[in-house]
């Protein structure tokens, strides 16, 4: 605990957590991107994960997976401003463990994605339009939807939850 | 109108929303009020984005069930946005942007209808070209709908 001690002391005295503090304009910006970040993430892996699960039928995997480009946008704003966040007040975070669970729902969201893509891909861009999945794709669009509904669950109630604020 | 908006920031529903330390409360209320933006916003988005000729491949006839999927997040976040608004009643009302927001809302709203209409109306007949009307209004709605997540998340800072 002591390395991360030092290194959120470190942060917070760097002139860009001090110039994030200060300004007036950089965390309402950054929290207003942050949350049409979100929208655009939450939207269309969630239209994906539908499908996956079995809803949506008409739409093709390959097809509703050509919407993804918009969702990788939504989720660089948001790892971008996250770090912004980060930098800013370092403290507020790390010392909260509901941001913990934050990151790790989100490693688990991308554990869940690599999976897809290294095992179930190529099989899932083959399914024709009003073809039902099978138990594993279905399964790994409930994580995908779970997960990224409790970084959504985590990051609101950071402020209420935690004991760092 | 200054006593109206006292007397709704004094009522007992709002004094629990804003005070009561149940997680329950305050945190919860905005916590559903957050999901409910992403789920409206996000179906937005992904009706917007195809209309306006991403992912092609998709059929526009497929896309109706989104509406109602958002219509319930909207009732969420309609009941959540009058609680929140109960607790901060005099405040949120001397606030430009809270007016604003509202504004964008009823406009995205209206914009929204329009298109689930227009989709109900002649879906089966779009998929090779959207028509110029459709892209105008999927492009008014991605448009208005940041702009209430924008003045939305302002009224925290004005």
């Amino acid at each position: 605990m002591t390395v991360l001690d030092a290194f959120v002391q470190w942060l917070q005295g760097t002139p860009l957590s001090l110039w994030i503090n200060q300004s007036t304009w950089v965390w309402p910006l950054c929290e207003t991107l942050h949350f049409i970040g979100l929208s655009l993430l939450l939207g269309v892996t969630g239209f994906f994960d539908l499908r996956l699960i079995g809803f949506f039928k008409r739409v093709s995997v390959a097809a509703a997976k050509d919407l993804m480009p918009l969702a990788l946008i939504g989720f660089g704003i948001n790892a971008a401003t996250g770090v912004v966040f980060l930098i800013g007040l370092p403290g507020q975070y790390v010392h909260n463990r509901i941001w913990w669970f934050k990151v790790g729902f989100i490693l688990l969201a991308g554990l869940n994605a690599l999976l897809y893509e290294g095992r179930w891909s190529a099989k899932a861009l083959a399914l024709t339009p009003g073809a039902d999945t099978p138990g594993s794709l279905k399964l790994i669009g409930v994580v995908s939807l779970a997960s990224w509904l409790a970084v959504l669950y985590c990051g609101r109630m950071l402020p209420f939850l935690g004991d760092a604020f | 109108m200054t006593d109206l908006l006292a007397s709704i920031e004094g009522s007992a529903l709002a004094a629990w929303t804003r005070e009561s330390p149940s997680i329950w409360a305050y945190s919860t209320i905005l916590t559903l009020h957050t999901f409910g933006l992403a789920i409206v916003a996000g179906a937005n988005a992904v009706i917007d984005f195809r209309l306006l000729g991403v992912a092609p491949r998709i059929p526009v006839a497929a896309l109706p069930p989104l509406f109602p999927i958002m219509w319930w997040a909207f009732a969420l976040n309609f009941i959540t946005g009058i609680l929140l608004f109960m607790a901060d009643a005099t405040a949120r009302a001397g606030q430009l942007v809270f007016y604003v927001k509202l504004a964008m809302i009823a406009l995205a709203l209206l914009v929204t209808i329009a298109v689930a209409k227009s989709l109900r109306r002649e879906a089966g007949a779009i998929d090779a070209t959207i028509p110029s009307h459709l892209r105008m209004l999927a492009m008014l709605s991605l448009v208005l709908w940041t702009a209430a997540i924008v003045a939305g998340r302002l009224l925290a800072y004005q």
